[in-house]
């Protein structure tokens, strides 16, 4: 059985949750602790801790999974792609064929 | 299948389904995001006083309409890109269809001759050891791998609804009524699925199971069936 976070997130399993809420506890720590070092205001501190976790951890989130699906995207080509290779090859519609053929007909 | 306990989604084999857990795992996020946010704001109303000399409140009243215009267009961007993606025009490469009665389904392979079968459920009495309870049956619906399939599903008697949960599809049967869904299975597999509308005493004992065959297997399958 894996941890979910609040009971509903499964932090294990989905891609980048866990970055995106390491990433927001680190980023909230350092921002709440940074304001509260210069300012001496806790109440305060602790909204900018909160509000920095939400920030970094959704911004971590949306750019983990825009690299995410920009990575499956291309996965998805090349499979296509390996599997036309092996498909055509040797064919007519194999385009490696016509560069090697005006080679031969050359010499 | 379903792990016993599961109530996280089933491993995905068709496209539509990948889209569909990886929308789900941004809207939990999200979902993440609000509850933490409405569990500090809770926290800090209880522990503190209850004093206000707040009067016009016009900037906590533009973040607290700005801020859920925005979360709900960031939920409803994929959410459209899916549901526009469920409704592409594609052709298919097999029609199936898909009839509910009390208490089973009945399948025709209208593209072949003759190729129609009843699907009862396996009785527990008569299960092999190993298979699954409530889940096997008789004549699995058995299409190709890499085929977009597309399933026309009515009923004879009363309220049915195929569903499949690996391949994200669930489409309600209605007499006199013709549903039109579509789906790929990307991989070769067994994929199991219950009936998802209730329809009388054996409701939950009426169950799909499609198997995705590589095609020259789906093409002997079909010719055997339909001499």
């Amino acid at each position: 059985q894996s941890f979910k976070l609040l009971g509903f997130l499964d932090i294990q399993n989905v891609p980048c949750a866990r970055d995106s809420v390491l990433y927001g506890s680190l980023g909230s720590l350092v921002m709440g602790l940074g304001h509260f070092l210069a300012t001496s205001r806790v109440k305060r501190s602790c909204d900018v801790a909160v509000g920095g976790y939400i920030s970094i951890m959704l911004g971590y989130w949306f750019y983990c999974r825009y690299n995410l699906a920009h990575q499956r995207i291309q996965q998805r080509m090349l499979k296509e792609g390996m599997k036309n290779r092996v498909l055509f090859e040797g064919s007519y519609l194999d385009p490696e064929k016509g560069q090697t053929g005006s080679e031969r007909s050359d010499s | 299948m379903a792990n016993h306990s599961q109530f996280t989604f089933q491993d995905a084999s068709s496209p539509i389904m990948e889209e569909l857990m990886q929308f789900h795992d941004h809207t939990l996020m999200v979902a993440l995001a609000i509850c933490t946010l409405v569990l500090y704001i809770l926290t800090s109303v209880l522990t503190g006083k209850l004093t206000s000399n707040t009067a016009d409140a016009q900037a906590i009243e533009l973040i607290w309409t700005i801020l859920p215009a925005a979360v709900l267009i960031t939920l409803a961007l994929p959410s459209l890109r899916i549901l526009y993606m469920m409704d592409e025009i594609n052709e298919p490469a097999l029609t199936l269809k898909a009839i509910g009665h009390q208490w089973y389904w009945s399948y025709e392979y209208t593209d072949f001759k003759n190729l129609t079968f009843d699907s009862y459920m396996t009785p527990t009495t008569d299960l092999p050891l190993g298979h699954f309870r409530l889940l096997e049956v008789d004549h699995r619906v058995i299409v190709p791998t890499e085929s977009t399939i597309r399933v026309i599903v009515t009923a004879d008697d009363v309220l049915h609804s195929w569903a499949v949960p690996s391949l994200g599809v669930k489409t309600d049967a209605i007499p006199g009524r013709l549903n039109q869904t579509s789906f790929l299975a990307n991989r070769t597999g067994i994929f199991y699925g219950q009936c998802s509308e209730i329809c009388g005493a054996n409701h939950s004992f009426m169950p799909i199971v499609v198997e995705s065959v590589p095609l020259a297997n789906f093409e002997n399958w079909s010719s055997l069936l339909s001499s």
